[in-house]
């Protein structure tokens, strides 16, 4: 079998200018990444994640063991043209601007100049800085740094991509994106290599994690087998009457079981991308970054190009792609999302925390979820049916506490 | 290449941008027009010119050395240093790539610049004479020794091993007797100097041959010029002595006046003033065909004094080799070969140290390299006292640094001496091809093998 990422023994020794003070930044460490899979490398600060990553790309020599990058040495030149690589932070060179600084990866990369041109464009509008391209990036934000650094890494369309902290400093949408994005590209049969310690981003996007501590692995393993809980059973259904509550506890207080009634939360991503989506439709200007969900078309080429952008409308922060491009020049102040939406909403959670979870099921909370469009078509047709087939027979879904496929995110 | 050429316009962009080549840009675009005003020398039209030219180039030459250090420094220690090197080395280009890009874009700069500045130096020497009145005479002393590349012939030092060797064994005890705490090496030193000084004395009524062959005059028309400077035994009260000259091909009978003569000789009778410089001018047809040229100076019977010609720098012949213009595109070209020296001095030094230290390395060495002359004389003086250890050593060493005294163009250009392209191609064979090719190799293999990423735990 060829691992997409090898290492044997790989071990770092960090030693001060006499040899003493011994630090074992990665001790005997064993990696074994498959192709095609997103690989989280999780751990505290300084537990040898990032010193892991630059002994695969040689920046670091390793004291002992050796590294295997798609199956040689991720220094030589035939291996490091499939590679995308983007550092813990950002180090772009501030006195050139961004279509300047993809040019220049590009050219490392031994790329033509039209399709330097094509890719860059396709990247520049993928990442939402096509307005502010021709600014030098000495002057940007740390998120839009963090932009540019995620295009350099992709601008080889690479086999293997290793991101170090790739959401830091990004906005939440830029987050989801970046999450999105990792999803394709794993879907087009790339590797990515995710080292970060944001866990909740972890969680949604990787097949396998490891966990670091020490330079050592502490655990490792498929995330849905590592946080399943056999042991508890969770039931989303929509909304029931409480009469149907009380049969359900009735049922189960015959199986010896018990269990809590509550509305589910909407995350707090997907209302915060909701929210900002809804004001750039209004067009309000921003000299930020502008968010889009596009992802450039070279990346997505091949057989699934159609599956691939369709599955990009379906997903919540697609409307954007609709908004008109926002100005950049005009810098006015930003109006606010507007109060109401907020004050509803914050009404309606105060009422769900007031309401005492034990077991008395209340009827408003089935519409306390400010939900968008689209989910809410979806329910509305659910609720179509369930008032055709009488609420004491609602259709419900059985599901694990850890099931991951919900854009809408119900937790 | 194409990814050594992306590196090397990054760095090319990296120092017009970042403002560092800016700040001497401006400062040589301001300062070279203006000195061209300013400088005067000794109020001749003449003197003006040296002026301007030493100054002008010397300060384009150290500018553009500094700029050379700094900026080759500055491009690998700052993508160090900030680590945009993460994102560089991890992308298919060697590591010897990056150096060899960045050291291009340098010498693209520098190359960029010093034709620019070059040229400015050029522009204003020749226009000069026109926006100033000064006299024919002035004008033509100009054209003589200044807008001209002469080359300079002095007679060889002559072997006298034997001869010394011989006076010793002869007179051995009276040699020893009179020197008396000297070993016998330095007794043979002393006597070598004296018969040397004395094959170049002539008497009263005594004659002076010196020959010289290959000398290849570009024009014969033009002159060629005697360089001398008399030294005596006893001082007349004017301080003055005479002197007849016979230059050309002294291999012909003399005296016979029905002979033909092939080439003319060149007779003057002149008076000088001791231990001063002075010229003889004459027609450079006294050449012979196979460019033989003889210089015969004789004592007349009107002196009452030995007169001497000092060993140093008693004679010497001058004639117009080549002219300014191409004089001056090698004087360029010098600074050129010093400024690759540098770049390439730079990157060693940016390979290993942090940007600080670095500038510090680079600056010492420069330093060194131009005074070397001085270096290499105090070492070598030194040598005769300590053990020879010590000597090879040190001298090792010292042969590595650069010798940008003795290269100095503004030598060469202020009393229009010929800069050949034996020379210059030596400098380049020395400089560049064996100091700094090993230099940068040795960049390149500390470069390739260094840890790149900082140690972060």
């Amino acid at each position: 079998m060829d691992y997409a990422i090898e290492t044997i023994g790989l071990t770092k020794i960090f030693s001060d200018w006499w040899g003493r003070a011994r630090v074992y930044a990665v001790d005997d460490l064993n990696l074994q990444i498959l192709p095609n899979e997103v690989f989280g490398l999780l751990g505290p600060n300084g537990s040898g994640k990032t010193s892991t990553i630059k002994m695969l790309l040689g920046l670091l020599h390793p004291t002992k063991g050796h590294a295997l990058v798609l199956g040689g040495d991720g220094t030589h030149p035939k291996i490091s043209k499939r590679i995308g690589f983007l550092p813990e932070e950002s180090y772009l060179y501030r006195f050139l601007n961004a279509r300047e600084t993809l040019d220049f990866y590009g050219r490392l990369f031994g790329l033509d100049s039209k399709t330097r041109e094509v890719r860059i464009e396709a990247l520049l509008e993928m990442v939402g800085l096509t307005a502010v391209a021709s600014r030098p990036v000495g002057t940007y934000s740390k998120g839009m740094a963090r932009r540019i650094g995620l295009a350099q890494a992709l601008i080889n369309d690479p086999d293997l991509l290793i991101l170090d902290e790739p959401t830091t400093g990004l906005d939440p949408i830029g987050t989801r994106q970046i999450k999105d994005l990792i999803a394709r590209l794993a879907e087009r049969g790339k590797t990515v290599l995710l080292c970060s310690h944001l866990l909740a981003d972890v969680e949604d996007v990787c097949h396998r994690i490891a966990i670091l501590y020490g330079g050592k692995i502490q655990a490792q393993g498929c995330v849905r087998d590592l946080l399943q809980q056999t042991n508890k059973t969770q039931i989303l259904t929509d909304v029931i009457s409480d009469a149907a509550v009380s049969r359900i506890r009735q049922i189960l207080s015959d199986e010896h079981a018990e269990c809590e009634v509550t509305a589910p939360m909407e995350r707090l991503e997907t209302f915060f991308i909701k929210t900002v989506v809804e004001a750039q439709q209004q067009a309000r200007p921003t000299s930020g970054a502008v968010s889009t969900t596009q992802i450039g078309d070279f990346l997505t080429a091949g057989g699934r190009q159609e599956t691939v952008l369709e599955k990009l409308v379906s997903t919540s922060v697609s409307e954007k792609t609709q908004a008109a491009p926002a100005k950049t020049e005009a810098v006015r102040p930003r109006a606010t999302v507007t109060p109401e939406p907020n004050k509803d909403l914050l009404t309606k959670l105060t009422q769900t925390s007031v309401r005492p979870p034990t077991g008395r099921v209340s009827p408003t909370q089935a519409i306390e979820t400010p939900t968008e469009a689209p989910q809410r078509e979806t329910q509305k047709s659910v609720l179509d049916k369930l008032t055709k087939n009488d609420a004491s027979n609602p259709q419900s879904t059985i599901r694990h506490p850890q099931s991951k496929d919900g854009e809408s995110g119900h937790a | 290449m194409r990814r050594i050429w992306a590196v090397s316009t990054n760095t090319i962009r990296q120092a017009l941008r970042m403002k560092v080549a800016a700040v001497f840009i401006l400062l040589l675009l301001v300062l070279l027009p203006l000195m061209g005003f300013t400088a005067t020398g000794d109020g001749t039209l003449k003197g003006r010119l040296q002026t301007f030219v030493s100054y002008g180039l010397s300060l384009t030459s150290l500018l553009l050395s500094l700029l050379t250090i700094i900026v080759s420094i500055y491009a690998i220690t700052s993508d160090i240093e900030h680590r945009q090197i993460y994102t560089v080395v991890t992308k298919p280009i060697r590591r010897y790539q990056i150096i060899l890009g960045k050291v291009l874009g340098v010498l693209v700069l520098d190359l960029v610049l010093l034709a620019l500045f070059a040229g400015i130096v050029y522009g204003v020497t020749s226009l000069i004479p026109r926006f100033l009145n000064a006299s024919d005479e002035e004008r033509q002393d100009a054209t003589n020794e200044f807008y001209t590349a002469r080359a300079s012939l002095v007679p060889p030092v002559l072997d006298v091993q034997k001869e010394v060797v011989a006076l010793y064994n002869k007179t051995k005890d009276q040699l020893d007797a009179f020197y008396r705490n000297m070993t016998r090496e330095e007794i043979l030193k002393q006597l070598t100097n004296r018969i040397r000084l004395e094959k170049r004395a002539a008497a009263v009524g005594q004659m002076l041959v010196w020959e010289f062959h290959n000398v290849r005059p570009r024009d014969p028309n033009q002159s060629l010029f005697i360089r001398f400077k008399y030294d005596v035994s006893v001082t007349a009260p004017d301080e003055q002595v005479y002197g007849e000259w016979r230059i050309g091909d002294l291999r012909q009978p003399q005296q016979d006046a029905g002979a033909q003569i092939p080439t003319r000789i060149w007779r003057e009778t002149r008076k000088d003033v001791v231990r001063k410089f002075h010229e003889v001018e004459a027609p450079a047809s006294v050449v012979a065909q196979d460019g033989y040229l003889a210089v015969g100076f004789f004592n007349p019977p009107g002196n009452e004094t030995v007169v001497l010609f000092p060993v140093e720098d008693g004679l010497e012949v001058l004639y117009k080799a080549d002219t300014f213009t191409a004089n001056f595109v090698r004087a360029a070209l010098l600074i050129l070969c010093r400024l690759m020296f540098l770049a390439c001095l730079g990157a060693l030094a940016a390979s290993f140290l942090s940007f600080p230290v670095a500038i510090l390395f680079c600056l010492v060495i420069f330093l060194t390299g131009t005074i070397s002359g001085f270096i290499v004389e105090s070492f070598g003086y030194m040598s005769q006292n300590v053990s020879t250890i010590y000597t090879y050593t040190v001298q090792a060493v010292i042969q590595l640094l650069p010798q940008f005294d003795k290269y100095n163009p503004t030598k060469f250009l202020v009393p229009a001496r010929l800069l050949s392209w034996g020379l210059l191609g030596e400098v380049a064979l020395m400089m560049v091809c064996l100091k700094a090719v090993l230099l940068l190799a040795l960049a390149l293999v500390i470069f390739s093998f260094r840890e790149l990423a900082k140690v972060v735990v």
